[in-house]
């Protein structure tokens, strides 16, 4: 009895094999050709009847404007029949998973945005090459000028197979990064020049001196975050930054080869280290730094009693925003541009041109490409734009002698309320369909940006943010850092939006990295007298996994992608 | 039906002369059985059985999308590789320990509970403690683990303020980047959340022990402890059995959020377990083969374990599972 | 009237006191998860909030129950939880009662058969597809099928059934009952504190599941559970993509990350209806209150 089950279960077991698991799609490159003839009548009086378009996107998004509600939505509906239908994944990692999912079983949305990991889409030919559209719509190529040759996909493949992601023209109007020290601690110690570590420490120490404690705790002097991947932000990335150079992720790029290495395995960053492992044994570096989960952080800086942070400015948005809410103004941070010597300039605002990358692609699957593209057209025209980003005119913003002026109710609820952009529908639709970054202007001179201009930002600049900055010359704190005109703009972009397709590099990618994590917080909470030894073995270990390797495969892309976009 | 019940008392327990007869008369004897049986089996198979195919894609560098055939063969290729990965061996080893531990405490506490329990006279105050013990299984590990992270934390957190205070140590002490402690504080934090739900089915398995043998136990003047010793345990052994060997074979399935939420950087190399790195080399990096391989792994383990912990406790207590 | 030793005693002193700790211990994370709920969201960011909140405030909870889809993923939650259940523990049970008969001719074939799937399974891709290929995809039978049976349960149910004298089915059998009568009319009942159990297990994990929400429900947005539409909150304040922190910080700020006290909220909302299910099950396996006697 059990032999005969045994052999049935091999049987069908064989049976299912062959019988259509994990069918790919035909190839569909034919298929644009094909609708391509039906349509080419149309693409002049575009149709506006309704249609709606299903669209997954790997981006988290806990305020979804689902049902495409919005006014801004329905304005969108208004004037091209489109209704999205936007599915959001539930974290990074399920949104990879669904992606794969999607390649195994062949059903795919319409639409699909999955930053870096399109190429599992690709792989399977699920995702329409768009060339030939684009040749034949008026607005997108328009839209990104030179930058077009920026879409393309890879040197085997220079098509384009999506638009959109990040924004075209996108120009820091705040510093994303650098040393926070409390505005408290700047006014009492007299606005001190705050140009190197040096001078970045003896504000912390003098102020710690002087205040053992803060409203009834213990300061803090400098307080880091070792939770996981946060370490890159606050521990890894700075010392990238102190030694001038921009944001490459984790990589030093040389300018003229285009050779990359593991920014961290240059002898100048380890001097920054060094520097950690001086302020942890001095006492000024919070022990917990890189034991705390990233609550008990943000708990502490919003009881005000930490003077120093070295953070990007996202990441310290809500204990900020808590201590604003409490009056507790001084308690916040200015933001200065250290680096480790006077001959250094912080790079935070290099420009790398437009970022490519990431795109918003159409699958194969799609209802109707044609009217895909002829949307997309659409949100390139400038009273799209113009609407994505300022919303519905009357409703969200009005006209005061031709310029357009934000609601003050708008932008109080920017401020407080967290749903803003569902409820308005403002923003919701700018990442990541094709949109203008806040550097640039429309035909009537005006941004297309309400929000992030510096004149924007000032305005919500708090009174004591204002006199702190005026003792140092100066109106906001980008224009105490070098400008974006100082230094040459990126021809290779941004190395960290290189797309790593091969799982076995991945995986030896991600491994050199949690070496990092493990082995940074060791040596920096070493004694002095053994940091070299510690640093000299993290070094090692990273050798021994394979950095090598990984470097040249690296370099390779980086040279792959650069000559694509000549 | 006087000739079914002959037919049953003889050949009870003897299998053997099953077969003699004839396979219809079987069937149709025990159709009632086979009824309740057979629709399961056939779900059985579809939803537990197929989908082992994918046991394949451990052979493979499996590309999703691409059909069976079009997949490329590497063989034992992904294998080896996890069986040459030094980190593969650091994860098995605080997999193993994390385990063992919560075996010892996490599967023997709950008993210790449910029989405590039971021992309390006063039925409103036994409802409320066993209803208030389970509620923490409720609250997500994400809470819990930032719960943890907090009272131990040596920024005011509550143990080191107690201990302070006590005058037990003289400096905080950070629980939580003490690699060492790690096994213990997952263990602990893990105990606390499930020691009440765990201990329900074994509050299941004394509601079953019949009153009769407490009253004749009492009447012969047996002590609390000695009615626990001599009719509580053995009445629910063989349900504690038969879960113990279950949970044997799932020592090395247990899980990962727990120790992912509750890291940190510097307990890295005494926390991370097998299915955080299945997790990070295999599905998070689309090395679905790797990820399978482990899987496979796993699963000859698990039931290498099962049957080695069946047998045992066939031969010395008569209880088993298969 | 009892005679209760001084041994006894000072058991009972010691255990009513080890109860009163364990209490404490174990309610505190419930009522510090309740008192962020109830705080300021801006306020929670500040830590150290105990069992009480600091700034009272119930506009968590008006946000959730704002949501639409809110009421609409409860009566899915229920739904599913009341079908799998039932269904899940009648299964259970029939596959529980047919593996406890040693005279079954294909016994020890079909206990091998389950017990083997507890600790194999092909992944998830392949399971995907199946579920696909049955056309369960946007289905509520998703809920039911795939996850009828746990073996785990079909193994503890057994093991209660065992302990039942085989004399009492001999006998129902002289009476003429045949297997189907038998095992609802006699084992069945008189399993009742592992039926209820394992019937409160089956619920929970019915209640509690999102996964397979997040994979197969699709577009049918009333098939969104409650669990489900806790997690998205959850778990977009946990984002661990390397990816999400480069480049323009307006686009992360974009999303903001739910507050706490919004996700300690809705952690309440999306437990506190099965913390009502329970009271009813309790007297099934708190011994002194079983109803009708389980003496054989």
């Amino acid at each position: 009895m059990k032999k005969v089950i045994s052999l049935t279960l091999a049987c069908v077991m064989v049976l299912m094999l062959f019988s259509g698991c994990g069918k790919s799609e035909e190839s569909d490159v034919g298929r644009s050709a094909t609708t391509n003839e039906s349509n080419a009548a149309d693409s002049s009086a575009q149709s506006k009847e309704p249609i709606t378009f299903t669209m997954y996107s790997v981006e988290v998004d806990p305020y979804p404007d689902t049902g495409f509600k919005s006014p801004v939505a329905q304005e969108i509906k208004k004037r091209t029949g489109v209704t999205l239908e936007i599915e959001n994944a539930i974290s990074s990692d399920a949104g990879k998973q669904k992606l794969s999912l999607m390649a195994a079983s062949g059903d795919y949305p319409d639409l699909v945005y999955a930053k870096g990991d399109l190429n599992i889409l690709k792989n399977v030919n699920a995702v329409v090459k768009l060339d030939e559209y684009i040749e034949k719509l008026p607005n997108i190529k328009k839209f990104y000028g030179d930058d077009l040759k920026r879409l393309r996909w890879s040197k085997e493949d220079p098509g384009i197979y999506g638009i959109g992601g990040k924004e075209l023209g996108q120009e820091n109007m705040q510093p994303n990064s650098g040393f926070q020290l409390q505005l408290a601690a700047i006014k009492e110690l007299g606005y001190p020049r705050v140009r190197t570590l040096t001078d970045y420490e003896n504000v912390i120490k003098q102020y710690v001196e002087k205040h053992p404690e803060i409203d009834g705790q213990k300061t803090i002097g400098l307080s880091l975050l070792g939770d996981d991947w946060r370490t890159m932000i606050t521990v890894t990335n700075p010392a990238n930054a102190v030694v001038g150079n921009s944001d490459d992720g984790e990589w030093y790029i040389n300018p003229d080869t285009l050779d990359a290495i593991r920014h961290l395995t240059r002898p100048e960053e380890k001097e920054y280290f060094r520097w950690l492992n001086h302020m942890n044994d001095i006492g000024l570096l919070d022990p917990e730094s890189f034991v705390q989960k990233y609550d008990q952080y943000k708990a502490k800086i919003a009881s005000g009693r930490v003077v120093g942070l070295i953070d990007a400015r996202w990441e310290i948005e809500e204990p900020v925003a808590a201590l604003k809410k409490e009056g507790k103004y001084e308690r916040t941070y200015g933001y200065f541009p250290v680096t480790l010597n006077e001959d250094i300039k912080y790079a935070d605002f290099q420009s790398a041109g437009y970022l490519g990358g990431y795109y918003l692609a159409i699958t194969t699957k799609c209802k109707d490409i044609q009217r895909a593209m002829e949307f997309f057209d659409w949100m390139c025209t400038e009273e799209a734009q113009i609407l994505t980003h300022w919303g519905v005119e009357g409703e969200h913003y009005t006209i005061e002698n031709g310029k357009r002026v934000m609601k003050p109710e708008i932008l109080k609820m920017r401020f407080e309320d967290p749903a803003w952009s569902q409820k308005t529908g403002i923003w919701k639709y700018k990442y990541p369909f094709p949109a203008y970054g806040n550097a640039v202007k429309d035909s009537t001179g005006q941004y297309f940006d309400p929000f992030d201009t510096l004149e924007a930002i000032i305005a919500t600049q708090s009174d004591i943010e204002n006199e702190v900055l005026s003792h140092y010359g100066v109106r906001a704190w980008k224009e105490l850092y070098p400008q974006a005109s100082e230094f040459p703009v990126k021809h290779y972009g941004a190395a960290w939006l290189v797309n790593i397709e091969d799982p076995e590099w991945k995986a030896a990618d991600d491994k050199i990295l949690k070496i990092g994590y493990k082995m940074i917080p060791a040596a920096i909470l070493a004694k002095p007298s053994e940091f070299d030894k510690k640093w000299d073995e993290y070094m090692k270990a990273l050798k021994d996994a394979g950095l090598e390797k990984v470097e040249k495969q690296f370099s390779q892309a980086l040279k792959d992608r650069t000559e694509l976009w000549k | 039906m006087q000739n079914n019940i002959v037919v049953n008392k003889v050949n009870s327990g003897n299998k053997k002369s099953f077969r003699e007869y004839n396979c219809l008369k079987v069937l149709k004897k025990q159709k009632y059985l086979i009824f309740m049986s057979l629709p399961f089996v056939i779900w059985l198979f579809i939803f537990k059985y197929i989908p082992l195919w994918g046991w394949t894609m451990a052979f493979q560098k499996y590309m999703p999308g691409r059909s069976f055939f079009e997949q490329e063969w590497v063989g034992f290729e992904y294998f080896i590789k996890m069986f040459q990965d030094s980190t593969f061996y650091l994860v098995l080893r605080n997999t193993i320990a994390m385990s063992l531990l919560s075996l010892i405490f996490g599967f023997t506490l709950p008993i210790v509970l449910a029989i405590l329990i039971n021992e309390i006279q006063a039925n409103k105050f036994k409802r409320v403690v066993q209803t208030i013990s389970y509620l923490p299984h409720f609250v997500s590990w994400v809470i819990v683990a930032s719960l943890f992270s907090k009272m131990l934390s040596i920024d005011d957190g509550l143990v080191n303020n107690v201990l302070l205070s006590l005058g037990l140590i003289d400096k905080p002490i950070a629980f939580m980047g003490e690699p060492k402690l790690f096994w213990g504080i997952i263990t602990f934090a893990d105990v606390w959340k499930e020691i009440g739900w765990n201990s329900i089915i074994f509050l299941a398995a004394i509601a079953g022990i019949s009153p009769d043998l407490y009253e004749s136990a009492m009447v012969d003047g047996a002590s609390r402890l000695r009615r626990i010793w001599h009719i509580t345990l053995p009445g629910i052994l063989p349900t504690v059995m038969v879960i113990l060997i279950m949970t044997m074979g799932n020592l090395i399935n247990i899980g990962f959020e727990k120790q992912y939420l509750m890291r940190t950087s510097l307990v890295r190399d005494y926390s991370d377990v097998l299915d955080l790195y299945i997790l990070d080399y295999g599905i998070s990096a689309g090395r679905w083969a790797f990820g399978t391989a482990a899987g496979i792994f796993k699963s000859v383990v698990s039931i290498i374990l099962l049957f080695s912990a069946n047998t045992i406790s066939k031969k010395t207590m008569g209880v088993k599972i298969v | 009237m009892k005679k209760t030793s001084i041994g006894d005693r000072v058991f009972d002193v010691a255990n009513y006191t080890f109860m009163v700790i364990l209490t404490i211990v174990t309610l505190y994370p419930f009522l510090n998860v309740l008192a962020i709920s109830l705080n300021d969201s801006i306020d929670t960011v500040k830590g150290g909030i105990t069992i009480f909140p600091r700034k009272f405030t119930l506009n968590n909870y008006v946000q959730i129950f704002q949501t639409d889809t809110l009421l609409s993923s409860t009566l899915m939650s229920v739904l599913r939880t009341v079908v799998g259940t039932i269904t899940g523990i009648i299964s259970t049970g029939m596959v529980a009662y047919v593996i406890s008969r040693e005279d079954f001719f294909a016994k020890k074939f079909v206990t091998a058969v389950f017990v083997f799937t507890m600790y194999v399974s092909g992944g998830l891709i392949p399971e995907y597809m199946l579920i696909r290929n049955l056309h369960l995809t946007e289905n509520f039978l998703v809920y039911i099928l795939p996850g009828l049976i746990s073996v785990f349960n079909v193994i503890v149910l057994r093991s209660f059934i065992d302990a039942l004298p085989f004399e009492l089915q001999e006998s129902a059998k002289l009476d003429g009952a045949n297997d189907l009568v038998i095992f609802i009319k006699i084992i069945f009942p008189l399993c009742m504190p592992a039926v209820a159990t394992l019937s409160l297990f089956i619920a929970v994990g019915q209640w509690n599941s999102w996964f397979d929400t997040y994979l197969y429900a699709g577009s049918k947005k009333w098939l969104s559970t409650l669990q489900f539409e806790l997690q998205k909150i959850l778990l977009s304040a946990q984002s661990s993509g390397q990816q999400d922190i480069y480049g323009s910080s307006d686009m992360v700020s974009q999303k903001r990350v739910s507050p706490e006290s919004l996700r300690m909220a809705m952690t309440i909302v999306a437990t506190l209806p099965i913390l009502f299910v329970y009271p009813f099950v309790q007297k099934y396996f708190i011994k002194g209150l079983t109803l009708g006697g389980v003496k054989a």
